[in-house]
């Protein structure tokens, strides 16, 4: 049990996260502000851990959504021009801005199901298609390249957290209130597939194709449900940094493509497909988010903050590496249970 | 055991959501003194056009006696980690911020929530898309009226007839779409002499990306161009040299003023250039920050001001700067005479 407790990359690194945390604090006392740097830090995550989710879906089958940050621009666009035109309610607006991304999602998982073409080249070509569209659409349906418009509750949602609740002398915690949608979803993505017969049978896709079809799995379908499921999440991410930014606008997403891949592949998901870890994502973007508000409150230059991210990010990860072969050592040295064989598909 | 804590945790959240009540924070907004006064500069990210701050905000600190001042470019053109740039600031102490918004569809929200905190806002070089600005006040280039300025010259310098190019920056960005305003306006009232052939956008990523559009541009509609006005840095840098390199008759207006956009003007190869004052806005933009840390009030709160841009031909390519000041000078009275409402000693 211990030994397995070692072995797991997530401990890793929850380990590396709160060695950062105390060296940057150590550093800067700032760095635990509760207001300035707390807060921020959690709803920042909340998109990074939905993006992370979102490529996590298609990892598991060994794809890639090169298109995710367009995928959430274009329903950001349909829940912005949804509030701004047909004045509906903040959830209905996302439940449009989720079913466009779902439906952009199957879209390309139909492509990539039916022509055999990989997935990078469909999403890449999909990403450039959809770059022009939400350029044409904002520029059709707004007056230039946002909707500036809040529905009831957006502005609570943005800039609230618990602790601004209180029953008598009682506040909440000082976590945002958009925090809770992102564990939804990750507590979603996690249960489909760790326990439902569809996930299990993505990653059994993911894991070996032809044995997945052998089985009976039908495989296609399968590949389109993933992208669905890719495209709803980037749908959500969307939606969510939109209302951190406060508008609907043509740039959501454009900075969604490296966080997204950073995320699950620090915690752990595997880029062939067949494996996939909820927790290790969200580690995985928490480790990024901690790095970068660490070495902004450090506050260096442009030139040195880009080389530092990159080092932290190194040392981070041969750490990480470094915990891996000590637990293989330990493993060998203590050879006197056999193990069982591992399954290559499974959640972790 | 695991779903009954899970629906406890849930139920204690929504009961909270519902039951409790919603407390409001007022932040503290006393006067500081000059060295209190902390002043973070932070545009979108690294750009030439930027350059003139870091000495600006440093004439600042020592005419003004601030506390103490930075100059932040890690923002990478991203609204999001601009945010958490510009909390880490304030987290170290910093107080009063000069912004140039990544994003003028969403740095609104950024100014509100710091506003509420009790911070200064500056919004420097660009103002936020729409009609309000949550800053305590705008001091950006008007750049529909400049982009208006340039492609006035540039039809000048073509005769008042034939075919105009623009060459300008993110589509995305709401500051594109005012210059492209300002350059049909200008083309609207040649009643057609004057054709907009191409626009051409999102070219202002880095000198590179410009370059290449600019050979592609020539090697397609060389022939056809009379006329290019760039609103964007990179684009005019690299049109200049191309138009150069390639010796055609193309009458060119660029934006800024780099020395080789300079040299350019000086050799003929560049009819005009129009020029920003982005030492005005880093020096003024911090004065007025400390005024209002020192408990000042903008007499309109989100104030929209003209920081100027001049049109540089060669007959005061050596000269212009000496407006350029003078303008400076300017916007310094009319905060202390026009936008400025401070508590009398």
């Amino acid at each position: 049990m211990r030994r397995r407790i070692w072995a797991d990359p997530r401990l890793g690194l929850l380990v590396v996260i709160v060695v950062l945390v105390a060296v940057f604090t150590a550093l800067r006392p700032a760095f635990l502000d509760v207001d300035l740097t707390i807060v921020p830090i959690q709803s920042d995550l909340t998109v990074f851990v939905v993006v992370g989710l979102a490529q996590l879906a298609v990892l598991s089958l060994g794809h890639m959504n090169l298109a995710v940050g367009r995928m959430a621009a274009v329903s950001a666009f349909a829940a912005g021009w949804a509030y701004d035109k047909l004045a509906v309610p903040l959830v209905v607006g996302l439940l449009i801005g989720l079913a466009v991304g779902a439906l952009v999602g199957a879209a390309a998982g139909w492509t990539i199901a039916a022509t055999g073409v990989n997935s990078f080249v469909v999403t890449l070509a999909l990403d450039f298609a959809l770059i022009g569209l939400v350029s044409l659409l904002y520029s059709t349906f707004s007056d230039g390249v946002a909707f500036h418009v809040a529905p009831a509750g957006m502005d609570i949602l943005r800039g609230d957290t618990f602790a601004d609740y209180c029953a008598g002398d009682l506040c909440g915690p000082p976590i945002p209130l958009v925090v809770p949608i992102a564990l939804v979803a990750a507590l979603a993505v996690g249960v489909f597939f760790r326990n439902s017969r569809l996930g299990r049978e993505i990653l059994m896709t993911g894991s070996n194709l032809q044995a997945a079809r052998l089985s009976g799995i039908p495989t296609s379908r399968r590949i389109i449900q993933a992208h669905t499921l890719s495209g709803l999440l980037a749908a959500l991410a969307g939606f969510l940094l939109a209302v951190t930014n406060g508008a609907f606008s043509a740039d959501i997403g454009g900075s969604f493509l490296l966080p997204s891949f950073l995320g699950p592949v620090l915690g752990g998901t595997l880029l062939a497909g067949g494996a996939v870890s909820v927790l290790g994502t969200v580690f995985g973007a928490a480790l990024t988010e901690v790095i970068q508000t660490g070495l902004n409150l450090l506050q260096f230059e442009v030139e040195k903050f880009k080389i530092y991210i990159g080092i932290v990010l190194l040392v981070a990860l041969s750490l990480d590496r470094l915990r891996q072969v000590l637990a293989e050592r330990r493993k060998q040295e203590v050879p006197r249970v056999p193990e069982p064989v591992e399954q290559k598909e499974g959640v972790a | 055991m695991r779903t009954p804590r899970l629906t406890v945790a849930v139920l204690a959240i929504a009961l909270c959501v519902v039951g409790c009540s919603r407390n409001t924070v007022h932040s503290d907004q006393s006067a500081l003194s000059p060295g209190q006064v902390k002043v973070a500069l932070v545009p979108g990210g690294p750009h030439p056009y930027f350059q003139p701050w870091k000495t600006a905000l440093q004439q600042a600190k020592t005419d003004f006696k601030l506390g103490d001042v930075t100059f932040n470019e890690t923002s990478a053109w991203n609204q999001t980690t601009q945010n958490s740039v510009l909390k880490s600031l304030a987290a170290q102490g910093f107080n009063a911020f000069g912004v140039f918004g990544v994003s003028p569809d969403t740095i609104n929200s950024t100014f509100g929530d710091l506003r509420k905190q009790g911070f200064h806002l500056a919004s420097l070089g660009s103002c936020p898309a729409g009609d309000t600005d949550n800053a305590d006040f705008c001091l950006a280039t008007d750049v529909r009226q400049a982009a208006y300025k340039a492609a006035k010259s540039a039809i000048a310098a073509m005769g008042g007839a034939g075919n105009l190019v623009h060459l300008t920056g993110n589509k995305t960005d709401s500051n594109t779409t005012r210059r492209i305003q300002g350059v049909q306006q200008a083309i609207d009232e040649t009643g057609g002499k004057v054709k907009l052939i191409q626009t051409v956008t999102d070219i202002d990523t880095d000198l590179q990306t410009a370059q290449k559009a600019v050979a592609d541009l020539i090697a397609a509609k060389g022939a056809q161009i009379n006329g290019i006005v760039t609103t964007a840095y990179n684009p005019a840098v690299a049109s200049a040299a191309a138009v150069k390199a390639a010796g055609l008759p193309v009458k060119v207006v660029a934006i800024d003023d780099d020395p080789t956009i300079l040299g350019d003007i000086k050799d003929g190869s560049v009819t005009a250039s129009v020029v920003q004052n982005p030492v005005g806005q880093a020096y003024i933009g911090s004065y007025a920050l400390s005024r209002l840390a020192g408990g000042c009030a903008m007499k309109t709160s989100g104030q929209v001001i003209d920081s100027g841009s001049f049109v540089v031909t060669r007959d005061d390519v050596d000269t212009y700067d000496t407006q350029r000041q003078q303008e400076t000078t300017q916007l310094r009275k009319d905060f202390d005479d026009k936008y400025l409402n401070c508590p009398k000693a």
